[in-house]
């Protein structure tokens, strides 16, 4: 799967920002995170570099990225968990429904939480594979396991529990938080075993997702919401569909029939094969349709194009 | 449907009907080239001179060049060279940040000058300067706009837009991250608009339709939950509470008034409904209602202080105790569901009706599996290699230190760009030997591991991941389609995929497709236990929405369009010149936007349910207004 930059994706830390000051916390966790990396860039230099012969120095270059981002990263978790740690003392995290006012302890403390958690998650989610967004996971309070993948959509950062195998589609979000008027709602999720949550889908806070159950693309939970366990779930706000067969053996053959339809798919393949089977003759229709293009007066598509295809 | 035919079709029908332009939209790549080559020089050239100064003159002698390790930590001037290292690597990357702005404030107010922003509809299918300018300007801010919103301070992106003068964002509002939400918005104070919710303020329809192009007001204290998209020419009043997913059409008008708003379109929805959807008790209703109230009692008691407190602790007592009354009232439906189950735990064979797929679900599996590190390590390393070689080729012998210095932010985008092209021909490389090994081949399979199709579709995505991540995250984005043309996606330059997911093989794509901001393309689904493989079709002038699901074996005719928030489930065909819109998509009208009139608006208010047409001008030259068809022409 490839993913746009345009996007935004992988582990969901609000960026709301109620006092300047807060953002003390963040220089020091990049401040702190930094210096290991030199120190560790000083050892390479130290046995490495050589003015006259720097080979050995620039072979070895790219392969030395990789451990020191290791090593950024694990600083940077290590830095921000003992702040974590500290920030929790003075308020300890907790469910329910708050007012989005920053009189409100919890939803300042909630702010602060995202500020440190920012720079460890920011950085283990710019790499092309996200190895290291299981670790953050593990280490700010998601119960998750290796086998998950939660990268390709938006997971919040706590109270948040996730079984084995549970895929997440693209663009859904699964949140244990959310903000509506004047209230932030913070209600612990769990997700079982086995689930599959399509993409653009979203888990409202609250909700329970049963084992093997498939929440389909583009529906919505409500909050506390209870998935039955084995069951397909769709629509806007989700409602039960029909059970999921599809973990039963030896149903191969039988999943998705649909009839005409194959017909229809042959006349479209015939086309298309036509255009992609010999390059020659691909090119000559692109070259055409080029011509044509570039012709400025053109008419509309007529009735009986739409009919030759029924 | 093949083009032959419908040619001739068109030249027999030439005579008979009116004539309507189809022209295809000027993009001046050599114009976005320039422009982004000056704001991208100029944002290097400070930081350049502030970091390899600071590293010639203090870190590399005091702290590289240290002898001992431990005299790094008891000579101050090695200790401090170190220790200013990270904050010098801050500010750099701040000043970067600002000159960006700076340079797209300046090019933006020259376009703002020549052709100036205003609301209406700018037609698609007939070239006019005012269409140009918006694409400059719309390519303009998205260099900026990305490195903000994705950089280490997402915070400075409000100040970026204020000041290049795109939108006007009030104090105390948090915009999220999106794909939108960058120009012709004025949103009010203390709002805040979640992740991924879209305020498109442009509008495309139809390949050769119309841009709406209309600025979106949001009033004070608005919340969007997340998701919502929001079209063209809405008014958000002040008070208004959107819960996720709802969105609105264009020109739709919400009162607020502290209501909410919920569904695709989106309707008020009432007290009860709202407290089953968000689990609310009736006093955190009320809460919300008299906000203004609670904050004035929250104020006085913070005056008092700490007599007060104790009474704040036991309200969060009760409110702990509520909440673990639901979560017992949830175990008691858990242990029904148990009960159920057995009940129906028979030998049930499941019929045709069970098995049909007429829901989609994703196919984000990205499992770290160490295996896939063999892979890795040798591309990031052959490629970095030819990075290492060509940096140390640069710096081999410097005569002039300013000379070397004013070439470096031009040095520093090739350096990327080897980077990324030599992964990607030794992806390539590595995919053509594990094609030859196992041939990707569409059909149903098991997704576990053992399964040989399975797990080599793993290793296929693995290995084109990193060249799609790499070319995607570079400050060209677009250029991607050059690897989506190598790693396996027929496609062509005149076609976009930039904004949206797709996968890396089995997608055919047209002439001139656009692809929406957000939308996932789907060759592979897992459901259950299997992995479904269908090849996804694109003929030309397609054009998919944002948000919006394609499923696998999914295809669609010529000029059709699918709306915003849809999906198709899979093997679903969509006929040629028709617009479909849902979950799962059905057909809604027929794709005439280059034929319709541009001059009418329809206004929706959606808490009075009412629709009432007016008038508005069309954004376009003035020599060519005669073109378009206004009035009474029919």
């Amino acid at each position: 799967m490839s993913v746009p930059n345009t996007m935004r994706i992988g582990p969901f830390l609000p960026t709301i920002l109620l006092r300047k000051r807060y953002l003390t916390f963040y220089i020091i966790i990049i401040w702190g995170s930094l210096i290991p990396l030199f120190l560790e860039f000083w050892f390479y230099w130290k046995f490495l570099w050589d003015y006259s012969r720097p080979i050995h120095f620039y072979t070895f270059l790219p392969l030395l990225i990789i451990p020191m981002y290791v090593t950024l990263v694990l600083a940077a978790i290590f830095w921000a968990k003992i702040v974590l740690f500290f920030v929790n003392l003075f308020h300890k995290p907790r469910e329910g429904v708050f007012l989005r006012h920053y009189l409100d302890k919890d939803y300042r403390y909630w702010c602060i939480r995202n500020v440190v958690k920012r720079w460890p998650f920011w950085l283990s989610h710019r790499f092309p594979f996200p190895f290291m967004d299981n670790v953050c996971f593990k280490v700010f309070g998601v119960k998750t396991k290796f086998s998950n993948s939660l990268f390709e959509g938006w997971v919040d950062t706590e109270f948040i529990e996730f079984g084995k195998n549970v895929v997440v589609g693209q663009g859904a979000i699964v949140q244990s938080s959310v903000i509506i008027g004047n209230l932030l709602i913070i209600r612990k999720t769990i997700i079982e075993d086995d689930v599959r949550i399509g993409s653009h889908s979203i888990v409202m806070p609250g909700t329970h997702v049963g084992k093997r159950c498939v929440l389909a693309a583009n529906s919505v939970t409500t909050v506390g919401q209870n998935l039955k366990e084995g069951w397909i779930y769709v629509g806007i706000p989700a409602k039960e569909y029909k059970k999921n067969w599809f973990f039963m053996d030896g149903i191969k053959e039988k999943i998705g029939h649909v009839g005409d339809i194959n017909e229809i798919l042959e006349k479209y393949d015939k086309i298309y094969l036509k255009r992609i089977d010999k390059m020659k003759e691909r090119r000559k229709l692109k070259k055409e349709l080029k011509e044509r293009e570039k012709i400025r007066w053109q008419q509309e598509p007529s009735e009986d194009d739409l009919d030759s295809i029924g | 449907m093949s083009e032959v035919v419908s040619e001739e079709q068109q030249e027999q029908k030439k005579g008979t009907k009116k004539k309507v332009i189809r022209e295809d939209i000027r993009l001046q790549y050599h114009w976005y080239l320039t422009i982004f080559f000056i704001i991208y020089y100029f944002s290097w050239l400070i930081p350049v001179f502030l970091f390899f100064g600071y590293v010639n003159f203090a870190f590399l002698p005091y702290f590289l060049e240290a002898n001992n390790f431990f005299t790094i930590f008891l000579d101050i001037k090695s200790l401090l060279s170190l220790f200013l290292m990270p904050l010098v690597i801050v500010t750099c990357y701040l000043i970067r940040l600002i000159t960006v702005g700076i340079f797209t404030r300046i090019f933006w107010r020259i376009t703002e000058k020549i052709s100036p922003t205003k609301d209406g509809i700018i037609p698609r299918n007939i070239r006019s300067k005012v269409a140009d300018y918006y694409h400059i300007r719309s390519f303009m801010i998205k260099y900026g706009k990305n490195l903000f919103t994705k950089g280490l301070f997402p915070w400075l992106a409000k100040w970026f837009f204020n000041f290049i003068g795109a939108s006007k964002i009030g104090k105390g509002t948090t915009i999220e991250e999106s794909v939108g939400s960058d120009k012709f918005i004025n949103v009010g104070k203390n709002c805040y608009v979640g992740v991924n919710s879209t305020l498109a303020s442009h509008l495309i329809q139809g390949v050769f339709g119309n841009i709406s192009y209309f600025e979106i007001k949001l009033g004070d204290n608005v919340t969007l939950a997340g998701m919502n998209q929001i079209g063209p020419g809405s008014s958000i009043h002040t008070d208004s509470y959107l819960l996720p997913l709802a969105s609105t059409s264009k020109h739709s008008i919400i009162k607020g008034g502290k209501n909410y708003y919920f569904g695709i379109p989106l309707r008020k929805i009432f007290k009860r409904k709202i407290m089953e959807f968000l689990n609310l008790t009736p006093e955190d209703l009320e809460k919300n209602e008299n906000f203004e109230e609670y904050i004035q009692k929250m104020k006085e008691e913070k005056k008092v202080k700490r007599k007060n407190k104790k009474s704040i602790q036991e309200k969060s007592i009760e409110k702990e105790n509520n909440i673990k009354g639901t979560e017992e009232s949830k175990k008691g439906v858990k242990a029904n569901n148990e009960q159920e189950k057995e009940e129906t735990n028979d030998n049930y064979v499941p019929d045709e009706k069970d098995l049909t797929l007429d829901f989609t679900t994703s196919s984000a599996i990205s499992r770290i599996n160490i295996k896939f590190l063999a892979v890795y390590f040798p591309i990031l390393w052959l490629a970095g290699l030819m990075v290492a070689v060509y940096w140390y080729d640069y710096t081999r012998d410097i005569e002039n230190w300013i000379n070397t210095l004013l070439f470096l932010p031009l040095i520093i985008l090739a350096m990327i760009y080897i980077f990324i092209f030599g992964v990607l021909i030794f992806s390539k490389l590595i995919l053509i030997v594990v094609n030859l090994i196992h041939k990707p081949k569409e059909g149903i399979f098991l997704a576990e591991i053992g399964d040989r199709d399975y797990e080599f579709w793993m290793l296929r995505t693995e290995l084109k991941k990193i060249p799609f991540w790499l070319l995607r995250n570079s400050p060209l984005p677009w250029l991607d389609v050059i690897a989506f043309r190598l790693l396996g996606i027929s496609m062509d330059f005149s076609s976009h995929l930039t904004d949206a997911w797709c996968d890396g093989e089995f997608i055919k794509i047209g002439r001139k497709v656009l692809i929406g901001q957000g939308a996932t393309i789907m060759s592979s689904m897992v459901v259950g236990k299997y992995l479904i493989i269908k090849k996804v079709l694109f003929d030309n002038y397609v054009m998919v929405g944002g948000h919006t699901t394609i499923a696998p074996g999914t295809v669609m005719g010529q000029d059709s369009v699918i709306a915003a928030i849809s999906s198709t489930t899979f093997g679903q065909i969509l006929k040629p010149n028709w617009i479909y819109f849902g979950v799962p998509a059905k057909i809604l009208k027929e794709n005439r936007y280059a034929e319709e009139r541009r001059d009418i608006i329809i206004k929706r208010h959606v808490d009075d349910e009412i629709k009432l047409e007016e008038t508005h001008e069309v954004n376009i030259d003035e020599d060519k207004k005669d073109l378009i068809k206004i009035g009474d022409d029919e």
